[in-house]
């Protein structure tokens, strides 16, 4: 198949609607600011109806001049309007794969495909998206794929050519209403709302609204509490809703060489990542779901960008109880230990957690003590709770050597347990400050490569002879 | 106690890093001349001016004096066949082992105050992070430079 293929003429309307929707603020902006003289207005008019015409022509032309083969082993993507660019992409080194249906696509029985490698900075969009194509198109490129990577096994040892698909994890009903009531998604809702107004502030006359509001406010404390715990309320719903169609029928399978992640009710999205791509294990627990003994399990790989962060943190597992990690990870990445015991940070560094967190705190309390005199004393939550949460991090801080993986935990807001081999370890760091040389301690950090974000782990106050052991550990020359 | 990493970096760096932080100091210098003046149009207290003055003096002494002689005496780093071992950090003493197979790339660069004394810098890129190995004699950049991306060749795996 090495004939050029277009994209489906609906990539043309989904380009039209998102360029339109980003022009749309623009002019409703310009209309309030040009609202003075006639002349204005028909310039206005004119240069709106002059944009909207270069956005369909453009949309029109950049399909037009898109088109990819399959050739080579490679994925051949020519495109570009004025500059004309051709992108090749081996398969080999392809990191994920991820196809994904919108409400848009599946109106036209299309999908979405976004390819992605290490290579970019992962700032941009994937390597390679064909917005719309048909799913027997995109059935036939992943076929491609295995088609490649098959002889290969073919020439080691014996093949056994049954079908080894299976179906590691699928969630069930009790086990997403959970997840939904547990996410941390409701931050993201908030922001969403906050970007949005963001968005439209020059639409409404925020001013005088808020202008109302304050003389309201200053008579009546508690409207506001409850307008306030009101729209909390309705985020973390919506968080809620978003979570629930987000993770409905989410399936995760085992075939020969790859891991296929399914998901999603309005918007399906079906994610591959070879298994010998994967980077790194993370385990991340928020507070009330390790309260309930439940975690998440994320896979890393070294595709994935800003636009699509899926493609290089996974969750392979968006729920699942803490004793059944284990067994239902090993035949994923059977490489890896996942039962593991982890060695504690010395007593001794209690005092520099619960300092580190008063630093930050302390300076409030005082603030607040000042300026709000016996009221102030409220602050003091603030402190005990911090340095419960102090307590806390200095409790789940700890680390593990198992053979060829170094696996460490510690808490920020969420645990993380990440869980990492000795060759997919880009650099580590071991750092001292004065006063943690001290105190015997030093801080251990891991930097692994990771489509979108640093990733690694990071874990302070270990231990100086455990530090020296993890460094040993990952040096390749033999030290005392 | 681990060993610490055998070679020093140029002792020209001293040099480089006082003019640098010379610079750094004059930069401060304007920003506090034009705070001084404010004060003095404001009629502002006494001992704001003089702890500007004192605070200035002290940072000068420090970018110019101190920190270039901790950090050129905590610099180390050694080469070996298969990882790169750096040590830095005036107050926070830091280590780092970088494997030769994961070197993607590596770079010299060269400045202005770097050329004047002819040295360079090398910066080793992995696929994730970037070390820089400061002023160096620019013949043991160049060296260093292409001993590592000779080293890093070996490897055949990706990321």
């Amino acid at each position: 198949m090495s004939e050029p293929k277009r994209l489906h003429p609906i990539v043309i309307a989904i380009n039209v609607s998102k360029k339109l929707k980003d022009f749309f603020f623009t002019i409703i902006a310009l209309f309030f600011i040009g609202n003075k003289g006639d002349g204005g207005q028909l310039l206005l008019v004119g240069g709106s109806l002059l944009v909207v015409i270069y956005i369909f022509v453009s949309s029109f032309l950049s399909w037009l001049r898109y088109s990819y083969r399959l050739e080579n082993g490679e994925i051949r993507i020519e495109y570009g309007v004025l500059v004309r660019k051709k992108r090749y992409i081996p398969f080999d080194r392809i990191q994920s794969i991820d196809i994904s249906e919108g409400v848009l696509q599946r109106l036209f029985g299309m999908v979405k495909v976004q390819i992605e490698t290490a290579g970019g900075n992962g700032v941009d969009e994937a390597e390679a998206v064909l917005s719309a194509i048909s799913k027997e198109e995109a059935q036939s490129i992943q076929d491609y794929v295995a088609e490649l990577k098959t002889p290969r096994l073919a020439d080691t040892e014996e093949q056994e050519f049954l079908n080894t698909n299976s179906v590691i994890y699928k969630i069930t009903t009790k086990h997403l209403l959970l997840l939904s009531l547990t996410s941390g998604g409701v931050g993201v809702v908030i922001s969403a709302v906050a970007a949005f107004l963001s968005q439209i502030d020059e639409l409404i006359p925020f001013e005088r609204v808020f202008r109302g509001i304050e003389t309201l406010a200053v008579g009546n404390v508690i409207i506001v509490a409850v307008l306030v715990f009101i729209g909390f309320f309705i985020a973390w719903i919506l968080a809620l809703i978003g979570t629930i169609l987000k993770y409905a029928n989410f399936t995760v399978i085992k075939t020969e060489h790859d891991l296929v992640i399914s998901q999603g009710l309005l918007e399906r999205r079906q994610i591959t990542i070879p298994l010998n791509r994967i980077q790194a294990v993370r385990i991340n627990e928020n507070i009330i779901r390790q309260l309930l003994g439940f975690s998440t399990v994320l896979i890393e790989s070294a595709g994935g960008s800003a636009s699509n962060q899926e493609g290089s943190k996974v969750a392979v597992l968006p729920l699942i109880k803490n004793r059944e990690i284990a067994l239902t990870l090993q035949p994923l990445v059977p490489d890896y230990h996942i039962d593991i015991p982890f060695s504690p940070v010395p007593k001794r560094a209690l005092s520099r957690y619960i300092f580190r967190s008063w630093l930050l705190v302390i300076p409030i309390v005082i603030i607040a003590l000042i300026f709000l005199k016996v009221w102030g004393l409220l602050s003091l939550v603030i402190l005990v709770a911090a340095t419960f949460w102090a307590f806390l991090k200095f409790k789940d801080a700890g680390w593990n050597i198992e053979k060829e993986q170094l696996s460490l935990r510690y808490r920020a807001m969420v645990r993380t347990t990440i869980l990492t081999k000795k060759n997919r370890i880009q650099s580590l760091e071991v750092k001292e400050s004065y006063f943690q040389q001290k105190k015997e301690l030093a801080t251990i950090e891991t930097f692994v490569k990771v489509g979108f974000g640093g990733a690694g782990g990071r874990v302070l106050d270990l231990g100086k002879k455990d530090v020296e052991q993890i460094f040993s550990w990952f040096s390749k020359i033999k030290r005392d | 106690m681990l060993t610490e990493p055998q070679k020093r970096i140029s002792e020209k760096a001293l040099k480089v890093w006082r003019i640098s932080g010379g610079i750094k100091a004059v930069v401060g210098w304007v920003f506090a001349a034009a705070a001084l003046f404010i004060i003095h149009i404001f009629d502002g207290p006494i001992w704001l001016t003089s702890s500007i003055i004192i605070a200035g003096v002290i940072f000068t002494f420090l970018l110019t004096f101190l920190f270039p002689a901790l950090r050129w005496k905590r610099w180390r780093y050694e080469v070996r066949e298969e990882e790169i071992e750096l040590q830095e950090g005036i107050f926070i003493r830091t280590k780092t082992l970088i494997p030769m197979i994961r070197v993607q790339h590596v770079d010299t660069v060269q400045g202005p105050i770097l050329r004047k004394y002819q040295l360079a810098s090398v910066i080793v890129n992995t696929a994730a992070t970037a070390h820089e190995i400061p002023a160096l004699e620019e013949n043991e950049a160049e060296e260093l430079r292409y001993s590592i991306s000779n080293l890093a060749k070996v490897a055949d795996e990706d990321v």
